[in-house]
């Protein structure tokens, strides 16, 4: 379509475009259907708070929610899913609903609700993307947000309380992700070899809670632990969201693109394993320490690196 | 579908009585188990279980199938009777309101309406019409058609937990008096959901004399 598709969202950080959930869904599916996306970090709106973002904005419409703009990039033909069968597509729906079931109210808790996790990270990172005042209105407003969706869809009358949640929560993220690990087993994406909207949406999910730097962490742990899924998540990384930093595909270049995508992430695969395991040694100081080819270590991070390996 | 012998009451303070606040529960010997996901870990725990035959994929399907049902019909189902203005007016207040007398049975009606918006609203479907509800419940039965296919059950010969899951909640639209029946109609279009459940119900409640209300009747 000649018509520019611009899409209004969080910013990035911590190596990924987008460090909200949402945003993210939205813009890997763009990745893997070759839509030309504008990308807009948006910074002051009130409809961050309302749950509006991502937005996408053409010539005459306006779309607000992931699901929608899913479907509209798909009757604008960008379609992902153009290749599975009706059962696969059932599936992605019935695998769509058990994330927002069952790992969504614990990546809201972790990010929103968990209060060292909010306080150290998120809400600087936020307040740091709106301008004064709003700064200090939104976090908050978001944070309750997620904490009445979680008490709302969890909590069981008449106890609206969080601590007996938390536990079933993180209980059901953690079973989701390994269903989800299980289901990929080891294929590059989860229905062969081309991403469709189930990868966009898993990826959008499970990158941020990978990546973001978060004092609290033992769902990440236990991300980790699952290292098919981080696999996944760097490799959707590499390919998609390093060849055009700007974050825009011409879609002329589509074909060009997907075989330069295909060489890089063989390439990728090698160097990803090496960054991996460095950055699980440097970030989990508590695993044992495992043998790694030192040869990518400089002096001062090997030196570094044995003192982590030393302290608790 | 276990072969287990239940006795089937029902009481008006079932909410009240169970211990997570929700129905259906279930009372044996001295133990009060509630919610579907519970109850099947209960009955599992004692012996029976339907989905001891699947691997670990299968399992993961069926967990998800699950959770689609949940998230898409339960909510619609929910919408439906409680923010839809016709329907509530004419139905849901009445019903709900009936075993206590006035004026608690419209005060506990309205409590009910406003708790169910206020979750509407938390999870973003505070803003649907009833178009897209209705749309939203149309994908989840492709799917779940498309998904079970040709097959008598879910996963191909025995029924399991998904199966008894799908059974209630479309028998349980098919079945009831709405003042739009549009709902009714989504489901209809899909010829193997409805011969499923003609089929579980044939096999599993008319030997028990349990036909109260009957699918051929709609």
């Amino acid at each position: 379509m000649a018509a520019p598709l611009e899409l209004s969202c969080w910013g990035g950080g911590w190596g990924l475009p987008s460090v909200h959930s949402e945003s993210l869904v939205v813009m890997a599916y763009a990745k893997f259907s070759g839509a030309p996306l504008k990308v807009n970090v948006i910074d002051n709106t009130w409809r961050g708070s309302r749950g509006d973002v991502p937005i996408l904005t053409t010539e005459d419409n306006i779309v607000s929610q992931p699901a929608k703009i899913l479907n509209f990039l798909r009757k604008q033909k960008y379609n992902a899913d153009y290749e599975l069968s009706a059962k696969q597509g059932a599936d992605t729906l019935a695998y769509i609903a058990l994330i927002e079931e069952k790992l969504l109210p614990a990546v809201l808790h972790t990010f929103w609700v968990e209060s060292d996790n909010y306080f150290t990270v998120t809400k600087p990172w936020f307040a740091s993307q709106i301008p004064f005042p709003l700064s200090l209105i939104l976090p908050g407003r978001m944070s309750k947000g997620a904490l009445n969706r979680i008490l709302l869809t969890r909590g069981e009358p008449p106890l609206y309380h969080l601590r007996e949640v938390e536990a079933q929560i993180y209980r059901d993220a953690k079973e989701c992700l390994n269903l989800l690990s299980n289901r990929l087993g080891t294929s590059q994406f989860f229905f062969g070899d081309t991403p469709s909207t189930l990868d966009a949406y898993v990826f959008g999910f499970l990158a941020p809670l990978y990546k973001v730097h978060f004092p609290k962490v033992q769902l990440q742990e236990h991300l980790k632990q699952l290292s098919n899924l981080c696999r996944f998540c760097d490799d959707i990384l590499n390919s998609y969201f390093r060849l055009s930093l700007g974050g825009i595909s011409p879609a002329g270049q589509e074909t060009v693109d997907a075989n330069l995508q295909k060489l890089t992430q063989l390439v990728n695969k090698e160097s990803n394993l090496i960054e991996k395991m460095d950055d699980n040694l440097r970030q989990s100081p508590q695993l044992p320490p495992r043998k790694l080819p030192t040869l990518k270590l400089t002096p001062a991070e090997e030196e570094s690196n044995s003192l982590q390996r030393l302290s608790p | 579908m276990c072969n287990l012998p239940i006795k089937v009451v029902c009481r008006a303070n079932a909410e009240y009585m169970s211990p997570s606040g929700k129905v259906p529960f279930i009372h044996v010997g001295n133990q009060v188990v509630s919610e579907l996901g519970p109850i099947v870990q209960f009955v599992k725990a004692k012996g029976h279980s339907l989905s001891d035959g699947l691997d670990e994929v299968q399992k993961a399907e069926m967990k998800a199938y699950m959770e689609l049902v949940n998230n898409m019909l339960l909510t619609a189902e929910l919408y439906l009777q409680w923010c839809d203005e016709a329907t509530v007016g004419e139905i849901t207040h009445a019903r709900y309101g009936s075993p206590y007398p006035w004026p608690l049975n419209h005060i506990l009606a309205y409590q009910k309406q406003w708790e169910v918006k206020r979750k509407m609203k938390a999870i973003g479907w505070g803003n649907k019409t009833l178009d897209q509800v209705l749309e939203d419940v149309d994908q989840c039965c492709q799917a779940l058609s498309q998904r079970l296919g040709t097959q008598p059950y879910f996963f191909n010969k025995q029924p399991t937990e998904l199966d008894a899951l799908v059974f209630g909640h479309l028998f349980t639209i098919l079945t009831t008096q709405l003042t739009n029946d549009e709902l009714c109609e989504k489901v209809k279009n899909y010829s193997n959901l409805l011969a499923f459940c003609r089929r579980i119900e044939q096999r599993y409640f008319e030997d028990r004399g349990k036909g109260s209300s009957s699918i051929r009747s709609s």
